[in-house]
């Protein structure tokens, strides 16, 4: 067991609260999605996988990881729109159908990628090699960097859906989605761009992952598995209580690793996540 | 209400006629049955061993599909989590057998006992929960139970898992070895004859109607008096029991337990056979267990990645036949009725 002392500890968790940014931006994804849909998207992990998957693709064709923040969301992003309007239409609005429906995207993407891409653990190189110093320990620059990154986007995520009249359609649809029609908005519309905008965000947080994790085809569970959770504590369709959620259980999971492995971790942040539950079932922030 | 079932509208609607024809043909299910299991009990002798060993694994299966199908069919919750039952089913057996030395039949209570009061704690979480979070929870726990039989290998085995020395089953007046495969065929055959006729008799009962009810209509079951929380825990319990009945059947078949049990995928396969074969029928689950079994079985062996296959199914059927293949039969009957 390592020497518990102050440094060590702050350190941990301000590792966890980094990381805890780029699994706000999935978990957005996610809430965003299942807040405006109605849809539980089991595939929600994969869409990450995959956008880590092509990261890796446009690395070796390139040469630049740099161009992938920019490309892999805007593929995933019009990969998502038919997905939506052809396979997923007919059953948002039902949790558990929609649930089912995506448990078989999950099953086609993991498959092809396993077809395409190989069963083995690809290691990314680091494509910001700095090492910072954090708390006394060499810290890599990289992290930093992706979670500054994650904010950035978080702050013109929050920007698009509070400042602009796109972003307030989408909130209403949140909100009342039968009065958001009756007043004229096309909700079928705000749909499609929802859930590309959500597939473009766990993708991003798939390709800013890719070099600080393994890309494997089935990566995607681990992150699906916090990101529920994150989503169940922070009170479904609710972004601020995901994004708070996110924050918490990040920097919580963290510090746990102090004393904890990570399986232990995981187990300890699923019993708060219980113990959440039987206080408020709808989560922290529910509406 | 994501899973009616239209069929009911036909009941209630009656004239007389009508009333009296699906009267009679309600009295035939059971003559089909005993032709069935009549058919099954003779040709168990005659099958190819191969075969023979994939209509064990079916008939096995098919106790964990109509459990589901209490679950999902009558009380309409979609629970993604019924594989921590199939798999503490499958450990109850494997951990009795390999550190207590328990005989077969205490092995099987203890493996019902454990997977009766894990389902009774996880649905005391779950069962509460409105439709949305119940399906997410049930995938968390899940997740955590297979990320837990994975590393606890100390006592799970982990991915490699633990083999076990099946004891003889004893019925009193005769020993028999179930490395006999004729043997293991009735056993199993026994265990799902069983699973039928109860499962049926709670369908019947003022519980199972009571279970419709709340799939109908959960608010207004609330306004009768009756306590919904209590009955969809019932469901969840039932549907959790059968599924680890199932598990045990399966380890002792397989002679093991691994963390596989604890997989995904015997999570997604319950609701795949239930939807294929009809929600809220019983014997529909079954008929989606002998489709999938068979397409898994021939297909698996010359292509790899068949689960895509699996993933088209399963939004296909969604989109075209929610009702399963059950359903779609019956709806036709009804239209027929109508007409003539």
């Amino acid at each position: 067991m390592p020497s518990i002392d102050v440094s060590t500890l702050l350190f941990l968790l301000s590792d966890g609260l980094l990381w805890g940014f780029t699994i706000a931006l999935v978990a957005l994804g996610l809430s965003l999605i299942f807040g405006v849909m109605g849809i539980v998207n089991m595939a929600h992990g994969d869409i990450y996988m995959v956008g880590a998957v092509l990261a890796l693709y446009v690395l070796e064709w390139t040469g630049n990881f740099w161009l992938s923040i920019i490309i892999v969301p805007v593929v995933i992003g019009l990969l998502c729109v038919p997905t939506e309007r052809f396979v997923l239409r007919p059953f948002e609005g039902r949790p558990a159908v929609t649930m089912i429906a995506t448990v078989g995207i999950a099953y086609i993407i993991q498959q092809v990628v396993l077809a395409t891409f190989g069963g083995m653990h690809e290691k990314m190189p680091n494509p910001w090699p700095v090492v910072i110093n954090l708390f006394d320990v060499g810290y890599s620059g990289y992290r930093v960097l992706i979670a500054v990154i994650s904010v950035v986007i978080i702050i013109g995520l929050w920007f698009f859906l509070y400042k602009t009249s796109y972003g307030i359609l989408i909130r209403a649809s949140i909100q009342d989605k039968e009065m958001a029609n009756a007043m004229g908005i096309n909700s079928n519309k705000i749909a499609m761009a929802t859930f590309a905008l959500g597939g473009a965000l766990a993708a991003i947080g798939g390709v800013l992952a890719a070099p600080v994790t393994q890309v494997f085809y089935l990566m995607g569970a681990d992150v699906i598995l916090l990101c529920f959770i994150i989503v169940i504590v922070g009170g479904l369709g609710s972004l601020k209580g995901t994004l708070i959620a996110a924050l918490m259980f990040c920097t919580l999971q963290g510090g746990m690793s102090i004393i904890l492995t990570p399986v232990e971790a995981k187990v300890a942040i699923f019993v708060i996540m219980i113990l959440v539950l039987l206080f408020r079932p709808r989560g922290m922030f529910a509406k | 209400m994501p899973f009616k079932d239209s069929g009911q509208g036909l009941r209630t609607a009656s004239s007389g006629f009508r009333e009296f024809k699906s009267r009679m043909s309600n009295k035939q299910t059971p003559f089909v049955m005993l032709a069935v299991a009549v058919v099954v009990i003779l040709i168990g002798p005659f099958l190819p061993p191969g075969l023979r060993s994939l209509v064990i694994e079916i008939m096995i299966l098919c106790i964990f599909a109509m459990g589901y199908d209490i679950l999902l069919g009558f009380t309409d919750q979609c629970s993604l989590g019924q594989s921590i039952f199939f798999g503490t089913g499958a450990y109850g057996v494997v951990l009795a057998i390999s550190y207590l030395n328990a005989n077969l039949w205490l092995a099987l209570i203890i493996a019902v006992i454990a997977s009766i009061v894990l389902a009774f704690l996880t649905g005391l979480i779950a069962v509460r929960l409105s439709e949305a979070y119940f399906v997410i929870i049930t995938a968390i726990f899940f997740s955590i139970f297979y990320l837990l039989s994975l590393s606890m290998s100390w006592l799970t085995g982990g991915d490699d898992g633990i083999s076990i020395t099946v004891p003889s089953l004893s019925l009193g007046f005769t020993e028999l070895s179930l490395y006999n495969p004729l043997v293991n065929y009735y056993f199993a055959f026994f265990f799902l004859i069983i699973s039928y006729l109860i499962l049926t008799r709670v369908v019947g009962s003022p519980l199972g109607k009571v279970f419709i009810s709340i799939r109908e209509n959960s608010e207004r079951t609330k306004f009768l008096g009756y306590n919904v929380f209590r009955y969809k825990l019932i469901a969840f319990i039932l549907a959790g029991l059968f599924a680890g009945l199932s598990g045990a059947l399966y380890a002792i078949r397989l002679r093991y337990g691994s963390a596989d049990f604890f997989s995904f995928d015997w999570s997604v396969l319950p609701i795949v056979w239930v939807l294929i074969g009809g929600t809220g029928t019983l014997i529909g689950p079954c008929i989606g267990v002998v489709i999938m079994s068979l397409f898994q079985y021939y297909v698996s062996a010359w292509w790899a990645q068949y689960l895509i296959i699996v993933g088209v199914l399963i939004i296909v059927i969604l989109r075209v036949s929610p009702k399963g293949i059950v359903g779609y039969i019956r709806s036709r009957k009804g239209k027929v009725k109508e007409k003539g």
